[in-house]
């Protein structure tokens, strides 16, 4: 197992510049990389029982520390199926080698992050992620999206900075990076380590860099830093708050305000790709709120975002007025309603079972809270699912008629992305097949209920403008300074309490 | 003492890159931001002796030696740091040519939707 592990970390990179010497190839080598890890995680779940973890050691305890378990083999999971529409997603486009080199390498780099455990190997992962992600969020090489990555990496580098001053706290400490050793360390250290996963997770007020990234990517982009890149932030800080337990309630704090906080503005946002955003930042406080459970609603969100960027990348608008009048196709419309009932928890659909998991493993504290935030789910996404569609019979005239207005002509790869990402949707539901009790099934139907009549008879009529000041750049940076006294005091109160 | 500068340090160029108005200024003053990280890293390092830490130079048990270990991982930190700041100068270059002075608040009004 150790050294398939490695090979298993090592091919995509290697796979990363083999494409660039080798361009006419570069689609079937991309692709053959997520099927790998595919695999690979299949194998975690196969051959290790759900409380095991395998820990590898490489050199000694200042070497380079890893752990692979149940909660690594969900993300890695969702990596793998994500970046795999992906790369289907782009087949027929026409997408240089480099596009595809950057995917595998951003794929490889999520991937380490999912099972380092500790604070180095995690810094060389991020570090890594932004650049990919950064490369591929100014492919288009526009003036826009080149300010977008630059601001992106601006951030992530600046939080990243921050957090090397608190690994190497901890590191005098306990001459060790491990991530064991967080609690022995002052609560300073704690404090800045905690920015930096939080900036770049994206979690609370610290995400604000978010929304404009991820709407003024291109969609698969989009899909691939909401779907996966934005989890490798939370991923350590999940795996921190199920190692350590005086971490846990801080770690469930955030889960909850940020989960409030993303979906308090996807409510009001007029802009598909926008909603999706911060709608993504709601569903990490999710992740959070129960750590014991992310893995499994990590997959879910995944899935279902990535799912829901691709499709907003072939919408005829970006705005939800003008969506409503023009009708959709009905087949697009279909894969619309599948995500859309998915993520807010609809039965027969995984994000059902993730979100009953979840509901279940919550602290009494957190449960008004995070039932605001599924109602608020359920209100955001109804501005999807009450779209116009075409009736079937008038289909196609209709289509003739609005051919060249309306519809660009969709790709097979997008067909192929959604099989994926929807088929994995449907199987992922049997996982948690227990779920399925009246009481459970009550709760989400009437959450979903009050959520459609709450939209249709409110917030379908209210024009509110957010300001958006505080996603301005000096802002963005200025909220870090804010975030990291919030995070000591918060630190620093938890742990007295607890020990 | 030395700790309070490298913190001094990091402090003015974290202030440096939410007040300077020009891209570039804000691309050194990470820069700044970063050597100060660096710097801390090397001092903590050195808490335990000043000398290299190769093995067989001289009689080697009474010496006191410098912490590799800080050092070996800054050293990969200062790699990295080193081409994000190439990538923001390319950045910075490309955006130059439609906003030449490139001050951040106009670059963020023409971009921003």
């Amino acid at each position: 197992m150790i050294h398939s592990t490695i090979a298993w970390i090592a091919l995509p990179f290697f796979i990363g510049f083999v494409i660039y010497l080798a361009p006419k190839v570069s689609r079937w080598l991309a692709v053959a990389i997520p099927l790998f890890s595919a695999s690979y995680a299949g194998n975690i779940f196969l051959n290790t029982d759900p409380g095991d973890a395998l820990s590898i050691q490489l050199i000694d305890t200042l070497g380079v520390n890893l752990i692979v378990d149940h909660l690594s083999g969900w993300f890695i999971l969702t990596n793998a199926l994500v970046t795999l529409a992906v790369i289907v997603y782009c087949w027929q486009t026409s997408k240089k080698p480099f596009f595809f080199m950057q995917l595998v390498i951003l794929h490889g780099s999520v991937n380490s992050a999912f099972i380092c455990a500790d604070f180095i190997s995690l810094y060389v992962a991020l570090e890594v992620i932004s650049i990919a992600a950064f490369l591929l969020i100014a492919y288009s090489r526009s003036d826009r999206s080149i300010w977008v990555g630059l601001r992106y990496l601006f951030i992530s580098n600046t939080v990243m900075l921050f957090y090397l001053i608190g690994a190497v706290l901890i590191y005098q400490a306990n001459h060790s990076f491990n991530y064991s050793g967080l609690l022995n360390a002052s609560v300073e250290a704690i404090a800045l380590i905690f920015l930096g996963l939080l900036g770049k997770g994206g979690i609370f007020i610290s995400g604000f860099w978010l929304p404009l990234t991820h709407s003024e990517s291109e969609s698969p982009v989009s899909a691939m830093l909401s779907g996966v890149v934005v989890k490798a932030g939370v991923f350590p800080m999940v795996r921190l708050a199920l190692m350590l337990e005086a971490i846990n309630p801080v770690v469930r704090l955030f889960g909850v305000a940020t989960a409030l906080l993303g979906v308090s503005y996807a409510v009001f946002a007029k802009d598909t790709k926008r909603m999706l955003a911060f709608h993504t930042i709601s569903q990490l406080g999710f992740i959070m709120a129960a750590p014991i459970v992310g893995g499994f609603y990590a997959l879910t969100h995944g899935l279902v975002k990535a799912a829901l960027f691709l499709i907003s990348g072939i919408l005829p608008s970006r705005n939800f007025k003008e969506l409503k009048h023009q009708p959709l196709d009905l087949k697009i419309w279909l894969a619309l309603i599948i995500a859309s009932f998915s993520i807010s928890g609809f039965p027969l659909l995984a994000g059902f079972g993730a979100k009953v998991l979840t509901t279940k493993n919550l602290l009494p504290w957190q449960v008004i809270a995070m039932n605001i935030a599924a109602l608020g789910t359920a209100i955001s996404f109804a501005k999807f699912i009450f779209l116009p569609r075409q009736k079937l019979v008038k289909s196609n005239l209709a289509t003739k008629n609005n051919t060249e207005m309306t519809t660009k002509p969709i790709q097979l790869g997008f067909w192929g992305a959604m099989i994926i990402l929807l088929g994995g949707l449907v199987l992922a539901n049997g996982v948690y097949y227990e779920a399925y009790t009246f009481k459970n099934l009550l709760k989400p139907l009437a959450t979903i209920a009050a959520g459609w009549s709450i939209y249709l008879l409110i917030v379908q009529k209210l024009t509110i403008k957010l300001p958006r000041t505080i996603e301005q750049f000096e802002h963005l940076i200025g909220v870090m300074s804010l975030t990291l006294i919030l995070l000591f005091w918060t630190v620093w109160t938890r742990i007295q309490y607890s020990t | 003492m030395l700790e309070a500068f490298v913190f001094i340090t990091v402090l003015c160029g974290f202030l440096g890159i939410i007040f300077k108005q020009n891209l570039l200024m804000k691309i050194i003053s990470m820069d700044i931001m970063s050597t100060g990280v660096i710097g801390y890293y090397v001092l903590i390092a050195s808490r335990s002796g000043l000398q290299t830490p190769i093995i067989g130079s001289t009689n080697s048990d009474d010496l006191a030696y410098a912490d590799p270990v800080p050092q070996a991982v800054i050293l990969t930190a200062i790699v990295i740091g080193f081409s994000i700041q190439a990538l923001m100068l390319v950045c910075a270059m490309k955006l130059a040519k439609n906003n030449p002075t490139l001050e951040t608040s106009f670059i963020e009004e023409n971009n921003t939707p």
